[in-house]
């Protein structure tokens, strides 16, 4: 209250210093800086998060019994970890103004290829990880020279890319599901650590790793930078072609080590299950982009988005449905929360 | 035209605003504005950025929601806020908005026909052959002679305003309605003001009233017949005339302060100082060939006709094209196949470059981010770009260019174009530069942000910053520079040593018509 009325008292016009000879520049006849905290801001920021405690809230007071146990725990953080890091590699791109639709594809070309590397092929399980991340790396290598050097498309090569590199790991694994990883390998993604499985960890760590860079360091600003104002970057000295190509490269490692996870979490993988992934990976990252700094792809905001979603998918199959609920509950959020945020954002003008 | 009794005024009253307000959160945009628009008249609405005038045109258009006590009435009738589009069109309002709206693959009479074309009664079939004969009658009514077949790309720039003012007449009903035009003029280079005046002044002849928004005093006082001033949001003064005032006068109404005679002390330049910059032979783009030395304190203006060459400068300075021909900053040389944009921040080169929004901010983040950009790699550490010298930096900077409001976390495009600019301006400011290339940096800026923009370079140099100005306000070049280069045909066609605003104006355009050998020759002496 207090706040408010300081507030309004430097507004107002009748304080203006109108009657000062020269330049009237004195510090109380400028406009003050709005208060940072407001209900809005708060709203806009932190809304999904809202809804999400309310969902479990909901979810626990309608189903204590099978909600909250640690079993729910673990299927919420284990089955959604894929997700964080899927999520973090499709926001690589998408942080620089780019798009890269391959991510899933080149997910489950790693997660097929290091099974058939071990079992038909006779690498050892280390071996075969560095083949696949190699791959991985190379397949965004190809997709971000198309891009940037060449300045095709980026929505129509990567879309061309996965559905090549999605043949390929059919091809590979002759359309069947591969198997056949030492059962030790597993425990590098399932072993737990504090209750949650390792998998969950690492989403933990890249996310967190992401934003301090994003927040932080001179890179972090410059990809902000590439991705608010490409000429302006240029302008700047910023070697923005570098940073793009960058970007393809190390969002398809991180799609790689998503894969090589994935296959180590499920012990296998059917490579024709890779397009399933598509829709949720950029669902969660669009709707990361709606909490924490509406507007902007956050490593932090895409967890919670992942949670948000994975909490959902849960309490719907607790009520007894699967399938298209949750598809329902995938897209209805997208656009609700999406919807809010750019309400909320609306009503706030200009100067 | 304006020269009516009180009394009968009353019945002469085509737009009256009554205690408008418009609220944004705690600020109040719009501040109990009232003013009356007479038939017949073309009525001036001037203020800094931000000042209102502008939050006035979006309320009228129905664009913002006023606060529910003003009032707006059309010929003694009232207007429902928010008006409905339809509503203006039978109130007879029509708006021109700064970017004139214009398709450049379409035609004349598409573009003025557009919205408005009428179908035949039974097959609701375009009569192409009608709506070119209105399209022909709006421009001959104007009194000018644009074939409606032409591409709208292909007219020069005041035909292009001049469509544009068209197709908001075309809405109006004969010899009536009001038309608005939100800073529709202000890409238009001086030479083409004239004739968009006459279009204005002939409506006004015909009974129409005409409101200009505009940030351009000469403008207002060569067009409008009474002008009202926005401050802070309230009108200062409404219904001045304009022959019973003068430019100082109104801004000082705008500022709310005098200004300063608008010339900077321009001190004198050592002569056995090794030059800045240094250029023989340089050329790129329109430019074919060009000597040119700054030494540092010095303040270089270069100006000329549309496509003459000046505006390529910047471009080959910042490394942005390619140029050939030789180039030295501080007596190094820089060859070249080195000149690029990293080579040339490196050698202490930075250019503020023309297009804003396109290539200088980025308006999405917010003014302290735009203003260490820059910096980040050479004041931060690669894993902390730390946060107490980018504070630091970004209030140095509000503080010495009075950026408003004084909040470096606000976005970029929160600002008004003004105070946009300063932080363009800040931004490579604290770079510490030796040499600062700026491209139309005063270009739709108010009044006091024009001041405080042209004392902040003027300072630079005085503290050793080479400046060279690449502009068409002759005004600007006019009020700081220690020389003048006149550009014709890529080639610098004349140098004046602190010339004044007319002799650069005369120089510009005698010189179109004098035959180049004599040009060039004459610019051999210059900078000899």
């Amino acid at each position: 209250m207090n706040d408010a009325d300081t507030t309004r008292e430097l507004t107002d016009p009748t304080d203006v210093t109108s009657t000062v000879a020269g330049p009237g520049r004195l510090a109380s006849s400028s406009r003050p800086a709005p208060s940072r905290f407001s209900m809005r801001l708060l709203l806009e920021r932190y809304l999904l998060v809202g809804v999400w405690i309310a969902l479990v809230i909901l979810l626990g007071l309608t189903q204590p019994d099978s909600f909250l146990t640690s079993t729910a725990i673990q299927v919420i953080f284990g089955a959604s970890a894929v997700y964080v890091v899927l999520g973090l590699a499709a926001m690589c791109t998408t942080l620089v103004g780019e798009i890269d639709l391959a991510v899933p594809f080149i997910m489950g070309l790693a997660a097929t290829s290091v099974p058939v590397l071990v079992s038909k092929m006779g690498f050892s399980v280390l071996a075969a990880c560095a083949v696949a991340l190699v791959l991985s790396a190379v397949a965004g290598l190809i997709n971000g020279l198309l891009i940037v050097k060449v300045g095709v498309d980026a929505f129509i090569v990567t879309l061309a890319s996965g559905t090549i590199l999605l043949g390929l790991a059919g091809g590979m694994s002759h359309q069947v599901p591969v198997s056949g990883l030492p059962p030790e390998f597993s425990q590098v993604a399932i072993s737990k650590f504090i209750g949650l499985p390792a998998f969950t960890w690492y989403g933990f760590i890249l996310a967190i790793v992401g934003a301090y860079v994003l927040a932080f360091t001179p890179l972090g600003r410059d990809i902000a930078f590439v991705g608010a104002n490409r000429e302006v970057s240029r302008l700047a000295g910023i070697r923005v072609d570098t940073v793009r190509l960058f970007a393809y490269v190390l969002g398809s490692l991180l799609a790689g080590i998503a894969g090589v996870l994935l296959v180590a979490q499920l012990g296998g993988f059917e490579a024709s299950t890779s397009g399933s992934y598509l829709l949720p990976t950029f669902a969660v990252l669009f709707l990361s982009a709606a909490v924490v700094r509406p507007g902007r792809f956050t490593p932090i905001g895409l967890l919670i988005a992942v949670y948000f979603i994975a909490t959902g998918n849960l309490g719907i199959q607790l009520f007894g449905y699967s399938g298209w609920p949750q598809q329902l509950f995938y897209g209805g959020s997208l656009v609700a929360a999406v919807t809010a945020v750019h309400i909320v954002r609306r009503k706030s003008s200009t100067f | 035209m304006s020269e009516n009794g009180d009394r009968d005024a009353g019945q002469q009253i085509r737009l009256r605003v009554g205690g408008l307000s418009k609220r944004f959160g705690p600020n109040l945009a719009l501040d109990g504005v009232s003013l009356d628009v007479r038939r017949g008249e073309v009525y001036g609405l001037i203020g800094q950025n931000g000042s209102g005038k502008s939050t006035l045109t979006k309320v009228l258009a129905g664009y913002h929601v006023p606060e529910p006590d003003g009032t707006v009435e059309i010929d003694g009738t009232a207007l429902r806020m928010p008006p409905r589009p339809k509503e203006l069109l039978s109130a007879g309002i029509a708006f021109v908005h700064q970017d004139l709206g214009l398709l450049d693959h379409m035609t004349v009479m598409d573009n003025i026909c557009v919205g408005n074309l009428e179908a035949s009664r039974i097959l609701r079939r375009v009569q192409w052959a009608r709506e070119a004969e209105r399209a022909r009658r709006v421009l001959a009514g104007l009194r000018v002679d644009i074939d409606p077949a032409r591409l709208a790309g292909d007219l020069g720039a005041e035909e292009r305003a001049i469509v544009a003012i068209a197709r908001g007449l075309l809405r109006l009903p004969p010899s009536g309605g009001l038309i608005v035009l939100d800073e529709a003029t202000r890409a238009l280079p001086e030479h083409s003001l004239a004739e968009v005046h006459r279009v204005m002044r002939e409506i006004a002849h015909q009974g129409g009233s005409v409101v200009l928004v505009s940030h351009n005093l000469d403008e207002v006082m060569a067009v409008t017949d009474r002008v009202a001033v926005f401050r802070d949001g309230r009108v200062v003064t409404a219904g001045l005339e304009t022959t019973s005032t003068d430019k100082r006068e109104l801004a000082r109404m705008m500022l709310g302060y005098d200004v300063r005679d608008d010339e900077f002390h321009v001190a004198g330049v050592a002569d056995d100082v090794r030059p800045t910059l240094s250029i023989r032979s340089l050329a790129g783009r329109q430019i074919e060939s060009l000597d040119l030395e700054v030494k540092p304190g010095e303040i270089v203006g270069i100006t000329g006709l549309n496509g003459s060459g000046f505006e390529d400068l910047p471009a080959l300075l910042s490394g942005a094209a390619p140029s050939s021909g030789h180039l030295q900053i501080r007596g190094r040389a820089i060859p070249p196949g080195k000149r690029s944009i990293r080579a040339m921040l490196g050698a202490g080169v930075v250019v503020i470059p023309e297009r804003r929004e396109r290539d200088g901010l980025a308006f999405d983040m917010t003014v302290e981010d735009n203003i260490t950009f820059p910096r980040l790699h050479t004041r931060g550490t690669p894993w902390f770009v730390g946060n107490k010298w980018r504070r630091e930096e970004a209030g140095w900077v509000v503080d010495l260019l009075d950026v408003r409001p004084r909040d470096p976390s606000l976005l970029v495009r929160q600002l008004s174009g003004g105070n946009q600019q300063k932080v363009l301006l800040g931004k490579w400011l604290a770079s510490k530069p030796d040499l600062m290339v700026l491209h139309e940096p005063t270009q739709a800026v108010d009044v006091g942000a024009r001041r405080d923009i042209l004392e902040a370079v003027h300072s630079a140099a005085q503290s050793g910053v080479a400046v060279v100005i690449a502009s068409a306000e002759i005004g600007d070049l006019a009020a700081i520079c220690h020389r003048v280069i006149i550009m014709r045909a890529g080639r610098a066609a004349a140098l004046q040593q602190r010339p004044t605003r007319d002799e650069i104006l005369r120089e510009l355009h005698t010189d179109a018509m004098s035959d180049q050998p004599t040009a060039t020759s004459n610019a051999e002496e210059g900078t000899a």
